[in-house]
Formats: C-alpha cells, structure tokens, sequence
C-alpha cells in the first residue's frame, strides 16, 4: 500500500508505470485498493478528483485525458460506486456502460449473421465502441453493473447482465477456461489464458454450471504455476468468488511489475481476507 | 465472438475494407531504380556468432546511429520459452550490442496483442537472463504515453492512430520480429510486428481496432506512419503452419535484414515458399510488389540457397510460391 500511496502523480492519478503519466485504469484500481483498505483520505480525494475531471461528457472515460474516446476503463471506474464517484458521474457511467455492446452485434452484423447462418449469441463488451466483444472488457462490465444492480436494478441493467454471462459462457475455450474471448481461430482450438479466466470466474460469481466447475478446476491447476502477478490475482479473485480457492494456497509470489498489478495483487489480498471490492 | 463466427466475421470485414481501403489510399510504388538492400545471413543456429554477424551486417547497411535514438523492437506474444513463438533474445541482445557499438543509444520496446503481462513474458521467454538490466532498458509500449498520428492516405478505415510515443519519436525502429506463418494474414515478418508500437492502454488487448478496420491496411498504415525503421528478422527457429501462436517450429537458419521493412518481407516470403505478391498487406503498401522485389539486391546469400518451405494451412495454399 506504501508504494501505491508513494506512486500517486501530483496530478492526483496513477501511472502505470512509476513516473509515467497518469491513466485512468491504474487510477480506479488504486483507487479501489486504498478505499478498500480504508486508506488515507488525502490520495483518495485527489485521486477521485482525477477521475471526476477525467470523465467524458458521453458518460464514459477515456483511458487517459489525452485521448478522446470513452472505452472499458468506465467499467473500472465505475466499480468505485456513487459514494466515491457521486450520484450523477456514476450514474452517467453505468448508462454509457449498459448502451455498449460489441459490433458483432449490431443490426447489419446479424444480418450478415442471418445470411451466412452464423448467428452470434448474446452480446457482450468491446474495449472501444465500434469493435467486437471481448471477454475482460465483458467481465469487468458485468462486475460494475452487478454493483449498480444492488443498488437500484432496473430491467436492462438484470437483461444486460444475463447476457453477458451468456457471452462468457460461450466463449469459454475447450480446455476449461478462458482467452481473450476467440476460443477458436480458423477452426482450430484456442488456449485459455489465466488472467482472463480469473476475471470471468469473478464476474461469473454466484453462477453454478458444468463449465464454471470445469472453469475452476482450470484455474486451480493455473494459480500453483503462474507466472505473473496479474494472473495470480484474478486467479485468486475468481476462485474465492466460487468458493473454490484453496485454503491453503500461498501467498502471491510474483511480483507486480505495474501500478495496476500492484493494485490488483492488495485486492485479491484484501478479498482472501474478508472484504471483496469487486463483489462488495 | 466464437472462433468460427469471428473468423467469418473478420474476413468479411477485412476483405470489404481492404478494397475500401483501396479506394481511400493510394498505393505508394516505389522508385523504380531505387536499390534496396537486404542482407541474408546464414545462422543455423543461437549462438555467440550472432554477435559478430549483427555487426558486419549493420557495417553493410552503413547506418549512421551515432547519438541516435534506437528502438529494438521484438515480438512478444506468449509465455512458451521452449516454442519458436517470439524473438529469440540473443538476437536482440545482439543486436543491442552492435547498435551500442555504433554509438546509438538503444532501448528495447513492445506492446503485445494478446497477453497484458509484456515484462513477465520477457522474463519467462529468457529476456531478463540473456539481457543484463533488460528491465532498465526495457518500455511496455503497450502502457507508453501515446501519441495520435494521423495517417496522410490510408489504407485501412483508420484516420488516425494512438502509436507508442517512444515508436513514434525514436531515430530509428528496428522491427525484430519472427519469421511465421500467420492464420490471418499468410505471414508475419517486420511489417506486421509493427502492431506492437499500437497502445493497447488505449485499444486493449487484443486491439481489436486493427480487425476492425482491416488488418492488411492497418500493417500498410503503419509501415508508412512510422518510416524511420529497419528490419532484423529472426528466421533461424521460425514458425510454420498455424502460426502465429499455435504453429510447430520451423528451422531456416536465417537471419534477413534491412532498411526497408517491405523488402526484407518480400525477402522473407521468398526464402519461406510464399509468393510476395499475393500478401494482402504488401500490396497495399507498396502497389507493385514485383517491381519492389525486382529493386532487391541481396547481399550474403541468395534466396535460394536458405530456401525453405513453410507449411501452409490449407486456407492459406493460395500464397504458395509457384
């Protein structure tokens, strides 16, 4: 926690790098570390006012002030919640959130879809408008919708939510977890990757299904041979969000190598002992 | 999107715009007499002699570094040391070392399409073990500051494009990347591996935005938008069959180098049984890929001594050299 506290720009946002120039995504995830930790008021309040002045008029955020364009990083930032972000900001998130669906998905996709006989399944999240689904970008959503949904879950915050399970659900590679999101690549099959699968286990939390068991028994296998901090993380994440983490698992011994794994790996760390801030 | 479905999906999108493409920018022909030079370097194996043949064939190309900003910029894609899958770090370390000689002052660069974690990749593919203080010298390009570029004509349905600052501002770009067959495209050398210098802080991963707008157009895009470069690839161990990821290794023993990205890919397609011309991204990028592969002079080797065929997946049997 030091050194996310020690690496906050005087901007008021994180880099991803130490000294580098601030971004939203290593921003919200400090942001979450240290507020679910109940860290120093200061940080957070500069922090949260780099993100206030950070947000785009359409709602969403860009993943740093530089470029123009509202992508994924709202989900993350949106993970922070009313209080921290207040009423409307949030608000204007989660509408900009719940609008985006990837470009397969689209009207003249399935017409091309209808036509070819391929039609695609439910829709999930690009990481920019006007791309494809994908399965971070789907799950980190659905963790952000989840958290409005307690607080007042209106029907297409509940619809969109059913579809992006959906999504992850059929987008799972054959050997039981998940990649990126294309299982397959010229009909041939694809290897799932641990990071991607934590962070779907994760958003998947409370879901019961062959795959998911299949899923956690994946990562399992996974977490005792990681190779990133990353992946430890999410690993851990998604396999408590199951219920499915060992109880005797070591603790993270990779190191994080960015700002937002740093951020991650005091997460996963926090949810292991008791307080979730993805799920909470 | 399932892999069928986004296969499908992707091919149709690229085919439309890639003729869009063709429509919006000009094919650049380049001069007809202008000499191009490229060097193929027998290395049958990564060993200690890449060291002495990076210099003699950067001695060749009589590049003028001193004091300059070099950008070393390999291809990292996925956690397999022992698969022919990314850049073989001796190459780049020898490659540091020859362009440290000349006086430049070189960094090492990439932003990997599909998988976050670039630094733990480096050090599980033995960056960090073969390159003393790789982390010193290392940037994510993926994380960088960015910097818009727009793009004069292009190819693809891209106006402009969030690139690495560090790809961006450097002198000189040297694309090291491994000689493969790619599942969507035929095959990726130097021009490809530019992919790298796109922020995925800014498109994710993967950068779908390449897809979308047409993956032959996007490569002829940035072979363009970032024209200070210089080729080494790393044919030695490459990839054949369904590459870029999931191919078996391949064993060519060549090293192919040289300033102009698109004449060391044609050199490339050649040495691997591809036919030149009929790679998508070449021909947008340069118009007429004969007479860029007639402006060739190949300096150590002939094509046809290092000659070796890369298997094709059969949806890619078209491209076979005849």
């Amino acid at each position: 926690m030091v050194s996310l506290l020690e690496s906050q720009n005087p901007d008021g946002g994180w880099p991803y790098q130490r000294g580098g120039p601030s971004w939203t995504e290593p921003t919200a995830y400090a942001l979450l570390a240290l507020v679910a930790q109940g860290s120093a008021a200061e940080p957070v309040e500069k922090g949260l006012r780099w993100l206030h002045d950070a947000q785009l008029p359409d709602g969403g955020w860009p993943p740093q002030p530089a470029v123009r364009q509202s992508t994924w990083v709202t989900a993350i930032a949106a993970l922070l919640g009313p209080a921290a972000l207040g009423g409307d900001a949030y608000r204007r998130g989660i509408v900009w959130i719940v609008e985006q669906t990837g470009e397969e998905t689209k009207f003249l996709s399935r017409v091309r879809q209808f036509l070819t006989g391929n039609p695609q399944g439910d829709p999930g999240w690009p990481w920019l408008p006007g791309t494809s689904a994908w399965v971070t970008p789907t799950a980190l959503s659905m963790l952000a919708l989840r958290k409005a949904a307690r607080g007042a879950g209106s029907p297409p915050i509940l619809a969109r939510l059913e579809m992006g399970a959906a999504y992850l659900l059929a987008h799972a590679c054959s050997d039981g977890g998940w990649n990126h999101g294309a299982a397959r690549a010229l009909d041939y099959d694809a290897r799932s990757y641990p990071e991607t699968t934590g962070v779907a286990l994760l958003a998947l939390s409370g879901k019961e299904s062959p795959r998911i068991r299949k899923a956690c028994a994946w990562a399992q296998a996974q977490l005792r041979r990681c190779r990133a901090s990353e992946a430890e993380s999410w690993l851990r994440l998604g396999l408590l969000a199951h219920g499915q983490l060992p109880p005797n698992t070591p603790s993270p011994g990779r190191p994080p190598r960015t700002i937002q794994n740093a951020a991650l790996a005091l997460l996963a760390s926090t949810a292991v002992a008791g307080r979730n801030a993805f799920l909470e | 999107m399932a892999g069928l479905n986004r296969r499908e999906f992707l091919t149709g999108s690229a085919a439309g715009l890639a003729l869009a493409g063709c429509s919006r920018g000009r094919a650049r022909r380049p001069p007809a007499q202008r000499e191009r030079l490229v060097s193929i370097v027998r290395q049958p194996d990564y060993s200690q002699d890449l060291y002495g043949e990076l210099r003699r064939v950067l001695a060749e190309h009589r590049l003028n570094v001193r004091g300059k900003r070099v950008l070393l910029k390999p291809n990292l894609v996925e956690f397999e040391p022992d698969s022919p899958i990314n850049t073989h770090p001796l190459l780049v370390h020898a490659a540091l070392e020859a362009f440290r000689e000349l006086g430049a002052e070189v960094s090492i660069g990439e932003g990997p399409g599909h998988r976050r974690n670039t630094l733990d990749m480096a050090e599980a593919a033995g960056y960090f073990a073969t390159i003393p203080r790789f982390e010193e010298s290392f940037t994510d390009l993926n994380l960088d500051q960015v910097t818009e570029v727009r793009l004069a004509r292009p190819h693809s349905r891209l106006q402009s494009i969030y690139l690495s600052q560090r790809a961006v501002s450097c002198d000189l770009l040297v694309s090291m990347p491994k000689m493969k067959t790619h599942h969507w495209v035929g095959a990726t050398l130097s021009m490809k591996n530019l992919f790298g210098t796109v922020s995925g802080g800014v498109y994710g991963w993967p950068k779908n935005i390449l897809h979308c707008a047409g993956i032959p157009g996007c490569i002829a895009d940035l072979y363009h938008a970032l024209p200070r470069h210089f080729a080494i690839v790393d044919g030695i161990v490459g990839m054949e069959g369904n590459g870029p990821i999931q191919g078996t290794p391949k064993r060519s023993g060549v090293v192919v180098a040289g300033r102009d990205l698109a004449a060391v890919d044609v050199s490339c397609c050649e040495i691997m049984s591809i036919d030149p011309r009929r790679i998508e991204y070449l021909k947008l990028a340069v118009g007429d890929v004969e007479a860029l592969a007639r402006s060739i002079r190949q300096i150590g080797e002939r094509v046809e001594s290092v000659r070796t065929r890369f298997a094709l997946l059969p949806e890619w049997s078209g491209i076979r050299l005849s």
